[in-house]
Formats: C-alpha cells, structure tokens, sequence
C-alpha cells in the first residue's frame, strides 16, 4: 500500500484566545491520488482541518496543536506553510484575496518563480498548466477584468503550476454562480482523474461533488464523525445529520428506499429499477403560463412594488435591463432567477433607489429593504449592540452576543444581523435580498427561509435574488427568470422550476419534475407505490 | 460590469506598451525628471503638454483626464499657499496683517511662482499616472525582484489592491444607503479600514501557502532588444541626458525674486520644442504604426 499524503494521528488544535479546541482527535489518512470531500456544517471545524494540512493551522493562525499530522513526510507542527506548499497547494473561498499580480501569467508564473524554476520551466509550466486548466485564452487579460469564476480557476492554475501532491479547496465554489461553480468540480475530477493529484474539497452543495469523491470526512464539532464512501456517509446522515443530506437522498430516505443514490443518474436508474416512475411535467407546461400582463393592473389590488417598463442603459456599455414590467403584491414571495448578467441584482438596487432607470418607472407602496450580496459590508460598528437594537438583536438570536465585534460573528449570524440593520425602521413595503445563501448550510437556510415567511405574512413582498433552485423552492411560490435584461418565465416554483435543466431543483431532476422538494417527491413515490 | 478602478496598465497596441517595461518607465522617469530640474515656465508648460501628447498618443488620455481631476485641486492649493507662506517679491498686491510678528503681504511674484510650482506638481502627477496606465506592472516588479524581492512584491500588493480597495469601499457606500439611517461617513470609512486589513491577512495567508516565504530571486530572463524597446529607451535617454546638460548649461534660467524673471531666448525655446519633439517621437517612426504586438 502507498504512504499516505497525509496521515493524521489524535491531531487537535485550539486557536489562540479560544477555550474550546477548534478541532479534536483527529484521526485518518489520506491515499495519494484520492478524492476527499469534507462536510460538515458551519463552525464545523472544516476550514480549520483544511488549514492545518496547509501548515497555516498552527504557523499562521498561532494557538495551540497536539497530536501528529505529516503532509508529504512533513509534520506542520514543526515545518510551515511555505515548506509544506511543495507538496500541498491551496485554494480558498474569496479569488479576490488570492490573485496579488496584474496579469494571469505573471500569476503563474510567481508561483513557479517562488520555487526556483527557472525561465524555460517558467514558460513551459504556465503553458501546460494554462491549457489543462482552460485558461489558455485568458493569460494576456488583466486580473481585475476577469469574472469571479474566471479568477478562482486562475486561482487554482497558480496553486496547480508546480504539480503538488496534494490540492486542498475550501468552498472554492462559494463565491461563484452555479454553472461556474459545477465546471470547477468537474475540473478538479479530471484533474484528480488524469494527473493523479489527491484533492480534498470542503464544500456545502454535497450534491455537486460527491459523485466525483472517493469519501468523505463528516465533521461534527471539531471531530470526524464519519469517515466513508460517498453512500456510506448519506446512509449515516440520514440518521445522524440529516441536514448534510444530499436532496436526492432525503427523497430516497423519506420515501424508505435504499441504498441513498449518490447522483442523479444513480436515483434515476433505481427508480426505473424499482419501477417507480412518477408522472414527468411537461416542458410546456411553462411555457403555456400566461406571460406577465402589465395592462391588467387597475383590476388589481396595490403592489408592494412595480416596475413598468424599466430600462437600465449604460452610458457607455450596453442595457442592462430592457423594459422591464414586474409586479409583486403584498406578502408574495418570489425567487428572481438567472445566469450571471442577467439583470437580476440590478433590478433589485433599482427597486431600492440605489440606482434610477434610464427609462420607465420604478412605484413603491413604502420602503424597500435591500440586503445585498456581503452582509459584512453593512456592520460598520465596532459591537453587536450599535448595529441594531434589543429588539433587533431578539430577532437575530444575537441577544448575549451584544459586546461582540460584528466580524467575530459567523456567516450565518452576520447576515440574520445585516437583515435586521436593514428592516430596522418603519414597516417596509418590500425586502429584497440579494444572493443570500452564498456558503451558506442548509440549516441556516431553513431559518433564513423562516424569517421571509414570517417577513410575508407580516404583509411585506419579498423577493430573493438567487441561483439556488433548493432555496427558491422552499422559500419562495412564484419564480420570476430573467435573460439578458428580460424577464423570459414569471409562474408558481412549482411550475417553473420542474420544466428545466439548469433552473430545476435535484428532485425534480430526479422525477422528472413531478415534485421540487424531497418531501413532495416521497408523497408522489408513496402514490405509486400505492398504485 | 467591469470591476476595473478606471486607473492601472491595459495592453494597448501602441509603442509605448510593446516596449520593455524598464524602457517605459526610464520614458517617464526622464519627463518627470525634466519637470523636476526646471522652474522654467516654459520648459514645465513643454513638458505638461510632452506628457498630455505621450498620453493621448498612447491612448491613456481617459486616464491623463482622471489624473487632472485629481491633480488640479492640489496645484490650486499649491498656488493658494504660496503667497501666505512667501512674503518675498516687489510688487505688493495685498497689504496684510502682521501674524506671529511676521508680515501677511501677498505680492504678485509669490502668486506668480505659486503657479509655477502648480505647473510642476500637475506634471509630475500626470508623469505617474503615464507610468500607471502604460508601464507593465508585472514586468516591472519581475525587474525589481532581482534587486529586492519582498519590497517590490510589497509594491505589486500595493498596486493590486487598490481598485479592491475601492470597489469594497464602494460596496460598502451602497450598504451604508440601504440602512434606514445613514450612518455617518466616518464610520463607513473606519469599517472600510478594517475590511482592508481583514482582506490583507486573507492575502498573507495566501501568499505564505503560495511559497513567498521560501520563494528565491527569480533568473535573468534574456530578451532580445525590439525596436519599440530601442526608441523607447533612446527617448529617455535624450530626454534626461538632453534635460541634464541644458540645466547644467544655464538654459531655463529663472528667478521668482524680487522680481519675476525668467529668460526667454532662443535655447529656452529650442529646449522646449525638444522635450515635445522627443517625448512624441516613439510614435513618430513610420514603422511603429505597424507594432501592434508586443515585440
């Protein structure tokens, strides 16, 4: 049997100022050329672990390690970051923290350059790395010109340039859209597959990866409450952390089939087996949804907010919305969805004020609320307590937390704490959120979910802007898509999110679209079983 | 949308761009150097108008006319503060009061020579922001690693992050207006620090799993000499060698005091006809229209 490319023996390590160990007798070992996803929920411990096979847990962070973990031979008690980098490369959440050079080449070439390559090895790493990774045509562009998800695969090129044994990724795809997000995860599986580099990848969206993973390390508290293939570990979510379910595996869980299918195809092929095959919805069936009738509106009872005909128009680009006609009443919860460029963020600061259209209207029946994508940017104070009042802090579950400086708070608490520093005023007509389960677990999503239904039955229109099919479908009864500055399908979740490819819930791929969510495909399965 | 600052290098087909970074930036360092070895209104107005021409001609004349924007506060400041701190000159234009025993008199060769040194300082500022927009900053630092490898990446971290910088500034603006009360702008600022400071640990943390503690000074990489490399790096040449001895020669003499006196004959106008001829000349050669690729 190969050594391991990590090995860890009762490791544990506390960060300085903590009285809790952020992670404690950790045991396992890695295989070169494995592919390992870590999951686990937020504050889980899973960018500590990620961060002591980088060296930086305990060189960087400071605090307090015990035990044994050997990356590439070296133990990261006692060699840094930089030693271990030989055989270890590392790519984190934020691209824009990781790229420091102007241009794509010269990034990976200061990666090479950094290790003593010399000028040919220079060029011709940069070179076979550009290609492998698809970034050829992007290394004469400015960095600062590049997408999100342009910027993490330069991101990954420069930890990849030197060929390291190991490439640990925490939530790369956090920051990036959906389709991005999917193309990075299947370029570290051809990575994995054809280069034989040992990938470990702490991730949320289970379902995107597990299908390329060898196992999976679960993490409960700081310590590894499994360790399994990809199917053993949905079989012991499904009792013990049923929040780290994949959707298709609830479904199959909650309708009391098994094995969990670990991809969709997998479901699919033991539904068919099983013959269980629930009706399909048909593809037309979006498209015979009426469209958006803007002429019918004095019929109507007042909107929350309405935009009639709103074009946005660059001065010197191009539009960016193209007469727009979108009304949402009082207490309707809509999911504004598309690609990347769509328009969707922009209607919502239209919506808000922070931008005017060049052309059209914008009516508002009050105020609007816009909590946009970094909750972080809206915690300005030095404490909880001067962000927001009592009753605010009530509302955010912060109470005890008052004398806390906003950024010690975790994701999930700063966007509850940002939401409130938004709704802290008069009762507001509308409250329109802006990507807001980026990174997020599925925990929290279900409490943020909650919040909205309490914010509509309280009489407000919300509108979330998102590319996140679960969460729309939970959250949300009508899904307004957009395309090029256009709305191009307006209809119920239900509706909408079963006929398509892309902007289709797991389940519904699943069945076919006769059901969004797990619960709602186990009732449709336990009808045919039935039948 | 463009996440650009507006400022900073883009490849542009102009001879300028092509050329070696270290040929561009001894351009500029010799018309900033020019501007900095004469008083001579005439000379700094030649050079204004040398570095406006080299911007346009180089196709940064977006970025020369943010520069002015920037710059033209500072140089009316210059030209305000001149006449209160120097009471020199003969020609009295306003009688002042006397504050802390010295005399508050503005005269018109103070407000005069105020103007001059606000020609100077809107030249230099536009010499650097020629630098910004046309000297490959990469290419540069690769060139400063040899000598010193952690204070040029420290450089290049410096340029890097400032859009950043600004677009997480203007984030958190945008934040600021979604909160039912606006907080106030110190605030916002203070918390911008913080996010800057926050993002560099992210990026120190980056840079050591990226190797820079360890990393080695990078080898000479050999390149042959281009054409636009050599006009380039010969206009600099005569710019500064040119600049050096016509100074060292007593040409662009001038004296603010007592009374203005700058002279203005045929050297001081051949002077300055040269430092414009020189710094378009890179774009002049007939054969540079055709180098659209970096050489």
């Amino acid at each position: 049997m190969p050594e391991p490319i990590a090995r860890a023996r009762g490791f544990a390590y506390r960060y300085p100022e903590s009285r809790r160990p952020a992670l404690h007798d950790i045991s396992f070992a890695l295989a070169p050329g494995s592919f390992t996803v870590v999951a686990g929920e937020s504050a889980s411990g899973k960018s500590t672990l990620l961060r002591a096979l980088t060296g930086l847990v305990p060189h960087f962070h400071g605090g307090e390690a015990r035990g044994a973990l050997v990356v590439g031979g070296l133990d990261v008690r006692e060699h840094g970051p930089a030693e271990l980098s030989a055989t270890c490369g590392a790519v984190f959440q934020d691209p824009e923290s990781q790229v420091v050079m102007g241009r794509v080449r010269a990034q990976i070439e200061l990666a090479l350059e950094n290790r003593g390559h010399g000028p040919v090895a220079v060029a011709r790493g940069v070179e076979e790395t550009a290609l492998a990774l698809g970034i050829a045509h992007l290394l004469d562009r400015s960095t600062d010109t590049l997408s999100g998800g342009e910027l993490q695969r330069v991101a990954l090129a420069a930890a990849l340039a030197h060929r390291p044994a190991l490439l640990v990724l925490d939530e790369p795809t956090s920051q990036l859209d959906p389709v991005a997000g999917d193309e990075l995860i299947w370029l570290l599986r051809r990575l994995n597959e054809e280069w034989g580099t040992a990938v470990v990848l702490a991730e949320h969206r289970l379902e995107r990866c597990l299908a390329a993973a060898d196992r999976v390390l679960a993490l409960v508290a700081g310590t590894i409450a499994c360790d399994a293939p990809p199917r053993g570990f949905l079989a012991w979510s499904a009792g013990a952390a049923p929040v780290l379910e994949t959707q298709a595996a609830r479904l199959f869980s909650l309708a009391g089939l098994a094995p969990p299918p670990v991809s969709v195809k997998e479901a699919r092929g033991a539904l068919a087996a099983a013959r269980l095959e629930v009706e399909a919805v048909r593809p037309e069936a979006v498209e015979d949804q009426p469209a958006p009738r803007p002429f019918q509106r004095r019929r109507r009872p007042p909107a929350a907010l309405e935009l009639r005909g709103a074009w946005l128009e660059l001065p010197d680009g191009p539009a960016i919305l193209r007469g727009v006609d979108l009304r949402v009443a009082p207490g309707e919860r809509v999911a504004l969805m598309g690609r990347n460029g769509a328009g969707k963020s922009t209607l919502l600061r239209l919506a808000r004020g922070l931008t005017e259209p060049t052309r059209g209207e914008v009516e508002r029946a009050g105020e609007v609320a816009l909590l946009l994508q970094s909750p972080g940017d809206y915690l300005i104070h030095e404490h909880v307590e001067d962000e927001a009042g009592p009753d605010a802090l009530r509302s955010a579950g912060l109470l005890g937390r008052e004398r806390s400086d906003p950024r010690d708070l975790s994701g999930g608490e700063r966007q509850r704490l940002a939401l409130e520093v938004v709704l802290a005023g008069e009762p507001v007509a509308a409250v329109c959120l802006d990507e807001p389960t980026r990174g997020m677990d599925r925990g929290r999503k279900r409490d943020l979910a909650a919040r909205l239904a309490a914010l509509a039955e309280h009489g407000a229109a919300v509108i979330v802007a998102t590319h996140d099919t679960e969460f729309a479908a939970a959250a949300c009864a009508r899904v307004v898509l957009m395309g090029e500055g256009t709305i191009v399908a307006d209809g119920p979740a239900a509706t909408v999110l079963a006929g398509g490819w892309h902007f289709s819930t797991e389940v519904a791929r699943v069945l076919d679209g006769a059901a969004l969510t797990p619960e709602g495909g186990a009732r449709a399965l336990a009808r045919e079983l039935v039948a | 949308m463009s996440r650009s600052s507006g400022f900073g290098y883009r490849p542009r087909p102009t001879p300028l761009h092509a050329a070696r970074a270290g040929a561009t930036a001894g351009y500029c360092a010799a018309l900033g150097l020019v501007a900095t070895l004469f008083d001579h209104p005439l000379i700094l107005v030649a050079t204004l108008a040398a570095v406006c021409l080299a911007g346009v001609a180089a196709g940064a004349g977006r970025e020369l006319r943010r520069a002015v924007r920037l710059g033209l506060p500072l140089a009316l400041l210059v030209v305000l503060v001149n006449p209160l701190v120097s009471q020199q000159g003969e020609t009295l234009l306003v009688r002042g009061y006397t504050v802390l025993g010295r005399p508050l008199d503005i005269t018109l060769e103070a407000l005069a020579y105020g103007g001059v040194a606000a020609l100077r300082v809107l030249a230099l500022v536009l010499t650097g922001a020629l630098f910004t927009a046309v000297v490959d900053p990469d290419e540069l630092l690769r060139l400063l690693r040899r000598v010193s490898f952690r204070s040029a990446l420290t450089a290049a971290l410096a340029a890097r992050l400032v859009p950043v910088l600004l677009r997480d500034a203007a984030r958190m603006s945008d934040a600021a207006r979604c909160r039912p009360r606006a907080p106030r702008r110190g605030a916002v600022a203070r918390a911008a620090v913080r996010g800057a400071l926050d993002r560099s640990v992210d990026l120190a943390a980056a840079l050591e799993v990226g190797g820079f503690a360890t990393a080695a000074r990078p080898r000479r990489r050999r390149r042959a000499w281009s054409r636009h490399d050599r006009s380039v790096a010969a206009t600099a040449i005569a710019l500064a060698g040119g600049g050096l001895a016509a100074r060292l020669g007593g040409v662009g003499a001038f004296a603010p005091y007592p009374g203005f006196d700058a002279a203005l004959g045929p050297a001081e106008w051949v002077l300055a006809g040269a430092v414009i001829a020189l710094s378009v000349a890179p774009f002049a050669a007939p054969r540079a229209r055709l180098g659209v690729a970096r050489a």
